[in-house]
């Protein structure tokens, strides 16, 4: 049996081309068998010439586009996606000529699909600049066989042409002896001939079209420029010369290897480089790192956000994997998340919009809500600020992967959206995978990273739940269909981002109205600030900031709330001065990790104290109740912690478990920032400036989530 | 002082030793190959600005060479259309030249700079022409700044001699 192992022999598949290939040299042989010899007589013996070289084309075309490699992209190699595939989004938008396009997540390739390149499922393979499968030749035609396949129909609407005419024109000067064999038998080839024609010419006449418009069949079937503009297009001219005068594409596959030897020797050489620059590379957990690199904070996100650009982005580490507890993680962390995130490549540069320098500003804003890991204690109106600040920190817009459009982190609006309405429902799941308080924002981040922007890589297999529920939870307006849609800079989206789903962009807008109604909670909250995605990381490193000053200002009370960014600082802890690089970092789906804003949280705010009674703050001051729509991460972290003298371990435990969140709990807190009630501007504290907005009093909705922390979200 | 003699594919099977850098392809331009010449900050540390924009600026400027449109690519089609393609058994096209003298250059291009730094480009058109990838020799990156991608804290095995543990 053929078919035990490996590719079942399917006959079935080869009936089409057999079929062609008989009617095609059978016709045409019994046309010079029977027709060409009285031609030849009777009209010239040209015409059999001429005949001859036609067919001799039309075969030779007809082999090449048979035979011939489409441009099937090899499988990529195990090193080009280190992670999970479950865990990148799903689609990756980038910027050709002005338009957005997506590249899509090929699971069995494993790799993002070049721009007009796709599977074919009859050969289960990607194709360069995929046309279609053609069954009569069975094989794909792509863009190294699509010259040849083109020219096949073009010479074979000639060849049926002719042999039409000179068969016609043979029956009528034989027309007294039509019942004659010869006469017969040319009757039955024009019949033959005429038969085939009409489809023939169809087709050749949709390709003439689809080249001199240069497009695929792929594209003009599935509509993608529908209405829209073709990036790919240079013009009629332009369009028919590349198909037809090019030079042929090379094939990838079966390329000779040559091993190759390179002599090393020592001494390396090494370009100088500052301390700065260097601790840049650490992105998130190197919480030591980052408590002695504020400085590079800003270089750090910078890089951070370049390389969040990995070739299939893995996703945000931050997963459950890393949540092993603050212990491991801490000692986990550092090494996963800077080898994970340094081995991102530079995001495509037109895919998102980076910000640099949020560092410097990110880093004064949020001196007052620095001491993240006040957060953990509880510090729930501290935290929402916090979160909020560093949710909008710029460096999450640099989210290469993401679809640049208006959305600047999936998991912002995604996330945001999330931890309100399934904080119940998750915390108690959250709890169970681990331990450590985090859990709804875990659960979150998880959801947020599946339903970033694009769902991850692993949902591609399934049906994008994590969207659907966004969908549910926004209005389920538009359609995430971003394919062709023009890249105008969206007015209030600073990022390019665009998510697929549009309810990434819902989410955007529903935080923009919430801003508005964003109002410090209590005396030592800052003035409120509109939360927006771009501010938030700025907003949470200014909490941050604003810890730390008060930290060193007055001694820090355990039961002290006045740090909105503790919650956010929490989660955001990161973030902390020039977090901005580490969220934009995170922006990349596959790693945000909040690292950068541990070392802000290093001043170790003990304020965390009273866990319990900061539980339900989220993130209100302590007088005003819980109001704040805290970020559940914060919260999380916040009422497990229960230690009101809350160090710098703690803090720096916080952040360990931020960062592998990283983009998750980034986004989620981004998203928390922009969706949730500006509850988070409140969490700042008292003193400094209140660089993020105070959740707002008004249409708030408290949910509860886990270890007691409520959050409440502005409705 | 050792000399190491690092084999390419060597290099490449030992993945655990090699830390990879994607460079990837720049599409704004539409479909023609060219890559980003942006600086991926992994390499911050490992070799020069310059001399990285100068690598894959040369490798697009080749690129852009074999997908031209001119009279010589012109001709080879129509010459390999009277020949009914059986020119393509005995000569190779434009652009399959143009890709040997891509590799040469990459070649070249390790030998005098990746090298020394040990990194090594590979010829993207193993990988379909997707994506270059820069392998990062994590042991002889220990004199370099500690916070290099490579990450590995064990990369920093000291000085050249850290190379040889291939």
């Amino acid at each position: 049996m053929p078919a035990e192992s490996g590719k079942r022999f399917k006959p079935s598949k080869y009936v089409p081309v057999s079929a062609a290939a008989i009617f095609l040299v059978g016709a045409t042989t019994l046309f010079f068998a029977f027709t060409c010899p009285g031609l030849s007589r009777y009209v010239s013996p040209a015409v059999p010439i001429y005949n001859a070289i036609v067919f001799l084309f039309v075969l030779a075309n007809f082999s090449m586009a048979t035979f011939m490699d489409p441009g099937i992209f090899p499988r990529a190699e195990e090193d080009e996606d280190k992670e999970d595939d479950f865990r990148a989004p799903l689609y990756k938008t980038v910027e050709i000529k002005g338009i957005q396009v997506r590249m899509k997540w090929c699971a069995t390739c494993r790799f993002y699909r070049p721009p007009r390149c796709s599977h074919c499922s009859v050969c289960d393979n990607c194709v360069e600049e995929f046309d279609h499968h053609c069954p009569w030749v069975n094989n794909c035609i792509g863009r190294r066989n699509y010259r040849y396949f083109f020219l096949f129909l073009l010479s074979l609407t000639v060849h049926i042409m002719g042999v039409f005419g000179f068969g016609l024109l043979y029956v009528l000067s034989h027309v007294e002896e039509l019942s004659g064999v010869c006469t017969a038998v040319t009757m039955a080839v024009m019949c033959v001939a005429g038969l085939f024609f009409i489809p023939v010419a169809g087709l050749t006449g949709f390709h003439v079209v689809l080249v001199a418009r240069g497009r695929t069949t792929n594209e003009q079937v599935t509509g993608k420029f529908r209405g829209g503009v073709n990036p790919f297009t240079n013009g009629c001219c332009n369009n028919v010369s590349r198909v037809l005068c090019s030079s042929p594409a090379p094939r990838y596959l079966g390329r000779p290897k040559k091993e190759k030897t390179i002599v090393i020797r020592p001494p390396f050489l090494r370009p100088e480089v500052s301390d700065g620059q260097i601790t840049v590379k650490i992105m998130d957990n190197g919480i030591q790192g980052e408590l002695r690199r504020t400085k590079s904070k800003g270089s750090l996100e910078i890089t951070e956000s370049q390389s969040a650009d990995a070739e299939p982005p893995p996703p945000p580490k931050p997963d459950l994997s890393r949540y092993t507890g603050l212990r491991t993680h801490l000692n986990l962390a550092a090494n996963e998340d800077s080898s994970l995130l340094s081995k991102d490549s530079p995001p495509t540069p037109t895919m998102y919009k980076y910000r640099p320098g949020y560092s410097s500003s990110s880093t004064s804003a949020a001196m007052p809500h620095s001491s993240s890991a006040k957060l953990s204690r509880g510090d729930s109106l501290k935290e929402p600020t916090s979160i909020a600040e560093s949710s909008r920190h710029p460096s999450y817009r640099s989210e290469p992967s993401l679809e640049p459009e208006s959305f600047r982190s999936p998991t912002f609006g995604k996330s945001f959206h999330f931890d309100p309405l399934s904080s119940g429902s998750r915390s108690s799941s959250l709890k169970s995978a681990q331990g450590t308080g985090f859990e709804l924002g875990q659960l979150q981040s998880i959801r947020s990273e599946g339903t970033t922007s694009t769902s991850y890589k692993s949902l591609a297999n399934q049906t994008r739940n994590g969207s659907l529920s966004y969908d549910s939870l926004l209005t389920p307006s538009d359609s995430p269909d971003f394919e062709s849609v023009q890249a105008g800079p969206e007015p209030d989206t600073p990022l390019g981002y665009t998510s697929p789903f549009l309810s990434a962009r819902l989410a955007q807008q529903r935080e923009a109205e919430r801003h508005p109604h964003l109002v410090p909670t209590g005396p030592a909250h800052q003035e409120p600030s509109p939360v927006r995605y771009d501010n938030l990381s700025r907003h949470i490193v200014a909490s941050l900031q604003e810890r730390e000053k008060l930290l060193r200002q007055s001694p820090p009370l355990p039961g002290r709330e006045e740090e909105p960014g503790l919650g956010d600082s929490g989660i955001q802890s990161t973030p902390g001065s020039g977090h901005a690089p580490r969220t934009s970092s995170s922006s990349d789906d596959s790693k945000r990790s909040p690292l950068g804003k541990t070392p802000l949280g290093r001043p170790a705010v003990p304020r965390f104290g009273k866990p319990d009674g900061l539980r339900g703050r989220g993130l209100g001051s302590p007088e005003s109740g819980p109001t704040a729509p805290y970020l559940g991460r914060s919260m999380s972290y916040s009422s497990q912690k229960a230690q009101p003298g809350v160090s710098e371990t703690e803090e720096v435990a916080l952040q360990p478990l931020l960062t592998p969140k990283d983009e998750v709990q980034l986004k989620t807190a981004y998203s928390k920032s922009n969706g949730q009630p500006k509850s988070i501007g409140s969490a700042s504290p008292g003193p400094g400036q209140p660089p993020l907005s105070s959740p707002t009093r008004g249409g708030v909705k408290k949910v509860s989530g886990v270890g007691g922390t409520t959050y409440e979200i502005s409705v | 002082m050792a000399t190491e003699v690092h084999n390419l594919q060597e290099l490449r099977r030992s993945a655990s030793l090699a830390t990879k850098i994607f460079i990837q392809r720049d599409y704004s331009d539409g479909t023609i190959c060219q890559f980003q010449t942006k600086f991926p900050p992994e390499l911050d540390g490992r070799i020069e600005r310059q001399l990285f924009e100068e690598t894959v600026k040369t490798l697009n400027g080749f690129y852009a060479e074999a997908e031209k449109i001119g009279g010589s690519s012109y001709l080879e089609g129509c010459l390999a259309c009277a020949t009914a393609y059986f020119i393509f058994l005995c000569m190779e096209t434009h652009y399959e030249k143009v890709l040997k003298k891509i590799t040469r250059y990459i070649q070249e291009q390790n030998e005098k700079i990746f090298a020394p730094r040990g990194l090594l480009l590979t010829d993207p058109v193993e990988r379909g022409m997707r994506v270059v990838s820069i392998y990062e020799d994590r042991c002889s990156s220990g004199s370099s700044s500690s916070g290099s991608s490579s990450s590995a804290s064990g990369s920093s095995s000291g000085g050249g001699g850290g190379a040889g543990s291939r």
